[in-house]
């Protein structure tokens, strides 16, 4: 039981004395009634069975801040980090600016934020091992760093960047509301400690005393219909109708004229409109996960491939299965998706918590596309298996679990798809993923085939010709489908607005060269490709050129893949000078600053 | 549970299984928070949380006091007693014995031989009230130099300087509750928000009470000018001039309390003739306010009937600091505004226990407020102390900030620093680190072996901190509070008053001195000192355990007093001669480094709330320093563009003084042709700064600066960032 300081004032204690039925979004305050099996019962905060009495205990429960008020003094980030043994580098509450005008006439708008328990935890749908729980007790959403095993799922989904994954320790943790101070009738320690009068708590929708406003909307503050979070503002000052961001995500805020909401647009300032190729910076945290995306999609690909081809009878296909290279291809299938699961098990922060993975199968779909993908490799498995014996008992099931593969993979892919369709990540938030997974099936999927049996066929002595007529109308569709899906995708970045058309700035000046260069292969690849199937030749200097065609597309889907995963603007907070600003964070990477624990930036984090 | 989890699991919340709250005060700024540690079962304190029942902060802190706990374990304290012949050898680790042995015999071999002077010894505003009390006894009645002074020189000696000058004593008259009842509060050069946080709170709590007028002069856009009714973007180093003309205004038009200015105040005439000078229309073309605002402002002031003024650093580093305080003192006299409920001349203070240093340390005088110039006061402390009244010279010696220019052309050969680090604090370090590097004998003093002056020392002693030691500090408002020994000493660490003691022990006069062993034995010895009628500085009411009980007690706090008084000069009864405060007549003289086409911007420097001082302490801290981990300057983004300056890219500041590299942050908070660079870093904004002196505080001018802005590689600059941070 959390206990009160002596003499304690006011300005700590909860004080709702009455609250709306329902909330702005039609949703009951009161999360369940008295009677209700859930209510009663203890938190079971660190084993203690302490039942409150806290008479709002069954409200949804949420922060009011009156941004108006906010000096950014810090107060509410150290004793959230005090009271939950942070270390700097992890804060469940931090503090952001955004600032206009012209001196002197300028304004500085804080925003202090943490997490908004919201009524659709998204964090909590996300999150493939269960870690999340939202309560009945003050619609507390919780999250148990015991069970996460560090995948940062929920960091990509949560639009106000709630969620900390610490790469120390591997897992994530977040903002528990304090619960053990609501307990004992006390604001939560953030609150207790602002020193503006900015940043309060208690029943949601409830306008505390002396404030007049409980709206959704400031400037920097993402859009609420994702996940309707529990934070209500006061923000009645004017502020200049353009407010920039000082971190170094190059999006500001313009006041539409039409609703007064501030809505992000491109900060063209923040980045020299120059094309670069920055290749370096293709690098990233999810290095593992370009590699695991594109060789599932390949195996996937070619099995369904070869089996399906065989099946249709398409000669040079049956040929392959039949031939004597068809179980090592199956065991370099094995092998390599065997490669791509392990790196993408021990990009986890716990990967020996990597069975959790099916936890959430109702609702995430990273659960989903694990399962889809272990089904699909248990199935390849099997039908090698059954396929190194000659019974009809081992054939029947070999073929069994042949289409077992087949229906399991293209369903994993579909899944592995909507992990991106994320919301708050509107780059993402395109059917272009889909197109991107499944024309790499394709492409990927007839590369690896090709790669395996045009030596065999030559070394066979059959004709490479016919099989390289399959194979090609197969990679030039995959090109096409991936090349039409980044034609639409770039349409959409552009009309999208928000982060999305942050994320095409980027794309066209910081990563333009390499951007422009993955486009020229594109069309290139189709070209050759389309080329080289007419000329119908297997000249030397013809399977010269396939060769050289191989590396293009694979070094394309490469550089496509990593651009995926690097040009990604989430709608996070607005970030301070040097906390929270991913600029500052990267040069203290690589000037050496992060060496120091006290600079707050974790030296290595791949 | 309405998703997720069937079966609830534990909600695991960290718990730091405290035993204990030991109470203290915050040993940051001079605020004067009381704090109540907490201890876990192995004695260690792992939390720090606001005294919920002291009136001060009301169970708030800031973000450096909610670590203040973290402060026992921080990296780089000093172990043992550490000391080489030359300060081009290694240190070496030797006893207590051996140093205090060695240290006086050197500071006796540097008097002998070059005069009693020739040793200098400058303290801090860092340490507990009773050790500077014993300080100053041991200075100067035991070693006896007149070249002994406190780096609260660099801050508060100009709010020292103006309250004497105007009242005939130091300590400010009014107090925090003066917000509650104020009807207009002006403030200058003060962003409470950054540099004084729980201030700001206190303010603001009466705010949301009542709406009255804040008017805040400040060249940048601070987040107290941006929630003020009235910002005034002054030209830096000319509040002087906007304080004549606000003067000018309300005698013009006759707004003045002729009434209080008849009963209470001196050279009235004098005083009406000189700001005649300082219509708003000429002022206007000097302040950069204009002369509308500047009538407003005068009106809005004198009419308030309850009117308050504040002020911290932008009106004491300057080279009219002194003046200044003296001025905001005129504007509060001829509206009536001392000693009055919301009405009052309130300097906000810097460091924890600079008012400690202020009244006891004996630095610019003697204890208790008394002088050296003043016969009776020479001759009662003598006998007090057991001397002969003729060992005290007859009038001060060199201030702090002429102590190094004596040191650098060879008058002083000796040097003692107590909890001070020059060479991040004082202006123009490279002036600074040619100075240290010339002395025969040097000790550094203080909790951090890696404290910057220390490289050039002959001898670090390694003193105790904060709460690991047992005293008093006094806040702004004149309210003692206690600290008290919460921790044991880090290592083979000392308390500084054990310290003082047994040096105190190797000097002559110690056989007819006494040096109390306690600090509350220093603390009833003080209060005997205290005692006097007409002694506003009277603590004799006071005694260790009804501090506590009261958490915290103001001065004058007589004997027999319930409690002590919330305002000083209540009366209009002031400490000059003939008890009336003194209206002083002030011309202004434009003597600042003012930009030009070589050197085209403004250098301001100033605080920000993460950091305290020179970062020995909040530098080691993640979760204070991570806000601003390396240094940093705000440059106004036209400006920028027009040099081609990139937003979070290096730069190289160059004044006539030295350079600096920065890292540039773009914002309008700041006018075109100013920068703004934190202060606390080591080798960055006083490499640049001039620190013209004021001439009667000595105060130096560390925010009226000319600086050029020149491209660096950013590689190499980045590496020289990285080389200058130790930590």
């Amino acid at each position: 039981m959390f206990q009160t300081r002596e003499e304690e004032r006011d300005y700590a204690f909860l004080n709702d004395k009455s609250h709306q039925p329902v909330n702005r979004y039609g949703k009951s305050i009161e999360l369940v009634s008295e009677s209700d099996p859930l209510a009663g019962k203890t938190l079971n905060i660190n084993g203690d069975t302490f039942v409150s009495d806290n008479p709002n205990r069954y409200k949804q429960h949420g922060f009011h801040f009156t941004a108006d008020n906010c000096i950014g003094c810090h107060a509410c980030e150290a004793a959230c980090s005090e009271k939950n043994d942070n270390p700097a580098h992890i804060a469940f509450r931090s503090v952001g600016y955004v600032e206009g005008g012209t001196y002197p006439a300028f304004k500085r708008l804080n925003i202090s934020m943490a997490c908004n328990h919201c009524d659709n935890p998204v964090c909590l749908k996300g999150c493939p091992t269960r870690a999340y729980t939202k309560f009945a007790e003050y619609g507390a959403v919780l999250q148990d760093p015991d069970i996460c095993f560090g995948c940062g799922y929920c960091t990509w989904v949560c639009p106000y960047n709630a969620p900390q994954l610490d790469p120390v320790k591997g897992q994530v943790s977040k903002c528990n509301m304090c619960v053990d101070r609501l307990e004992v009738g006390l604001k939560p320690a953030c609150v207790s400690a602002c020193l503006g009068n900015a940043l309060n708590f208690g029943v949601i929708e409830n306008t505390p005393e002396n404030r007049q406003q409980a709206k959704t909307e400031i400037p920097g503050f993402p859009r609420t219909d994702i996940t309707h979070p529990n934070i209500r503002f006061q923000q009645t000052k004017s502020l200049p109708p353009e407010m920039t961001r000082t971190d170094s995500a190059a999006v500001k805020y313009h006041k539409d004229q039409t609703d007064g909401v501030y809505k992000p647009i491109v900060d063209k300032n923040k980045r020299a409109a120059a094309r670069k190729w920055s290749l370096k910076k293709l690098r990233s945290r999810e290095d593992p996960l370009v590699l695991f995306t594109l060789i599932s999609q390949g195996v996937i690909g070619a099995f369904m491939l070869l089996f399906l081809g065989s099946l249709a009878g398409v000669q040079p296909l049956v040929s392959a299965v039949q031939s004597s290279a068809y179980l090592p291809m199956l065991f370099i299938m094995l092998g390599i998706e065997s490669f791509a699961l392990f790196i993408s098990t021990m990009h986890l922060g716990k990967p020996h918590r990597f069975y959790r993975a099916f936890n959430n199968l109702k609702y995430s779909p990273v659960s989903r596309e694990v399962a889809g993908i272990a089904m699909f490799f248990n199935s390849l498995l099997a039908h090698t298996f059954f396929s190194l014996f000659d019974y009809s008992i081992t054939q029947t099931l070999a073929t069994v679990f042949a289409y077992a593969a087949v229906i399991t993979g293209p369903i994993a892919l579909y899944f592995m798809h909507k992990i991106y369709r994320i919301e708050a990540r509107p780059f993402w938030n395109h059917h272009q993923v889909l197109t991107a997974f499944y024309g790499n099936m394709f492409t990927m999927g007839t590369l690896l085939t090709g790669l395996v049996f045009v030596p065999v066929f030559i070394y066979q002595g059959q004709s490479v010709i016919a099989l390289l007529d399959v194979l090609a109308p197969g990679l030039i569709t995959g090109l096409l489908i991936e090349g039409l899906g980044h034609m639409s995708h770039t349409r959409y970045l552009k009309t999208r607005g928000c982060e999305a058309s942050v994320s095409y700035y980027e794309q066209v000046t910081t990563f333009g060269k390499t951007y422009m260069a993955r486009n020229l292969m594109l069309v290139i690849n189709i070209l050759v490709a389309g080329i080289l199937y007419i000329a119908a030749s297997e000249s030397l200097l013809v399977l010269g050129v396939w060769v050289m065609l191989a590396l293009s597309i694979i070094v394309s889907a490469l550089v496509s893949r990593a651009l995926f995963y690097v040009l990604v603007i989430p709608t996070t907070m607005p970030g301070a000078f040097f906390w929270k600003n991913k600029g500052f964070e990267e040069h203290a990477r690589e000037s050496g600053l992060a060496q120091m624990p006290q600079v707050g930036v974790i030296a290595d984090v791949h | 549970m309405l998703f997720g989890r069937h079966k609830k699991n534990l909600i695991k919340i960290a718990d730091k299984e405290i035993v204990d709250w030991k109470y203290t005060t915050c040993g940051y700024c001079s605020t004067g928070c009381s704090i109540e540690v907490g201890i876990n079962k192995e004695g260690k304190a792992v939390s720090s949380r606001g005294a919920a029942g002291a009136d001060v902060n009301r169970g708030k802190l800031c973000v450096k006091g909610i670590f203040e706990h973290e402060l026992f374990s921080t990296a780089g304290r000093g172990e043992e007693p550490l000391y080489r012949d030359s300060p081009v050898e290694e240190y070496k680790k030797v006893n207590w014995d051996f140093a205090l042995d060695t240290m006086a015999e050197k500071i006796k071999g540097i008097q002998e031989k070059y005069g009693r002077d020739s040793f200098a010894i400058i303290s801090t505003g860092q340490i507990l009230t009773e050790e500077f009390y014993t300080l100053g006894k041991l200075t100067r009645g035991a070693i006896g130099t007149n070249n002994y002074d406190g780096n609260t020189t660099l801050c508060m000696a100009s709010a020292v300087s103006g309250y004497k000058r105007s009242f005939g004593s130091d300590g400010p008259p009014g107090c925090y509750d003066d917000f509650e009842h104020t009807d207009c509060l002006l403030a200058f050069g003060s962003n409470l928000p950054e540099q004084h946080p729980i201030i700001y709170w206190r303010l603001k709590e009466a705010m949301e009470k009542r709406s009255f007028p804040l008017i805040v002069v400040d060249p940048r856009v601070t987040m107290l000018a941006q929630f003020a009714d009235m910002h005034l973007p002054i030209t830096p180093g000319t509040d002087l001039v906007l304080l004549n003309s606000l003067a000018h205004v309300i005698l013009d038009e006759g707004l003045e309390d002729a009434d209080y200015i008849n009963a209470s105040t001196n050279d009235y005439e004098a005083f009406k003739a000189l700001v005649a000078e300082y219509d708003p229309v000429s002022a206007s073309k000097i302040c950069g306010i204009d002369e509308d605002t500047i009538r407003n402002v005068a009106r809005l002031y004198a009419k308030a009937g309850k009117a308050m003024s504040i002020w911290t650093m932008g009106i004491n580093q300057s080279t009219h600091g002194s003046d200044g305080v003296v001025a905001i003192n005129n504007l509060n006299l001829i509206t009536g505004n001392i000693g009055k409920a919301g009405g009052t001349s309130l300097s906000i203070t810097g460091q924890c226990n600079a008012m400690g240093t202020r009244e006891w340390s004996s630095c610019s005088g003697l204890p208790g407020y008394r002088y050296l110039e003043n016969p009776e006061d020479r001759k009662e402390i003598a006998d007090f102390w057991g001397i002969d009244e003729e060992f005290f010279p007859k009038k001060r010696g060199l201030f702090q900030t002429d102590i190094f220019p004596a040191i650098e052309t060879g008058q002083i050969k000796g040097l003692w620093l107590v909890a001070s680090n020059p060479m991040s604090s004082l202006p123009n370090s490279e002036r600074i680190r040619k100075t240290l590097q010339k002395l025969d004998f040097f000790v550094v003093q203080d909790a951090y072996s890696d404290v910057e002056s220390a490289q050039y020392a002959n001898m670090y002693l390694p003193a105790s901190i904060w709460a690991e030691k047992n005293g008093c500090f006094t806040n702004t408002e004149r309210r003692v509070n206690r600290i008290t020994n919460i921790q044991q000493p880090y290592a083979n660490s000392k308390p500084d008053l054990w310290i003082f003691n047994q040096l105190a022990k190797r000097f002559d006069h110690y056989k007819t001195m006494n040096f109390p062993e306690t600090s509350e034995g220093v603390f009833e010895e003080m209060k005997q000192l205290s005692k006097g009628k007409h002694r506003t500085l009277d603590i004799s009411g006071m005694s260790y355990q009804k501090i506590e009980q009261q958490k915290g007690i103001q001065w004058p706090c007589r004997e027999g007093d319930e409690t002590g008084a919330q305002r000083l000069y209540t009366d209009g009864k002031f400490q000059t001669k003939n008890g009336k405060a003194n209206l002083i007549p002030l011309p202004f003289i434009d003597n600042n480094e003012r930009p030009d086409n070589e050197f085209p911007f403004w250098l301001n420097t100033g605080r920000v709330v993460e950091h305290f001082h020179t970062r020995t302490r909040t530098g080691k801290m993640g979760n204070c320093n991570k806000y601003s981990p390396t240094p940093y300057m705000e440059m106004n983004p036209d400006a920028a563009a027009d040099l081609g300056v990139e937003h979070q890219s290096y730069v190289r500041v160059v004044s006539k003084r030295s350079d600096a590299v920065v890292m540039v942050q773009l914002t309008h908070r700041i006018p075109y042709n100013m920068v703004f660079i934190p202060f606390h870093f080591h080798d960055c904004a006083n490499r640049l700064t001039l620190g013209l002196l004021d001439p009667y505080s000595r105060q130096p001018a560390f925010k009226q600066n000319a600086v050029r802005i020149e491209k660096i590689d950013q590689q190499e600059a980045a590496q020289r960032n990285l080389e200058s941070r130790s930590f």
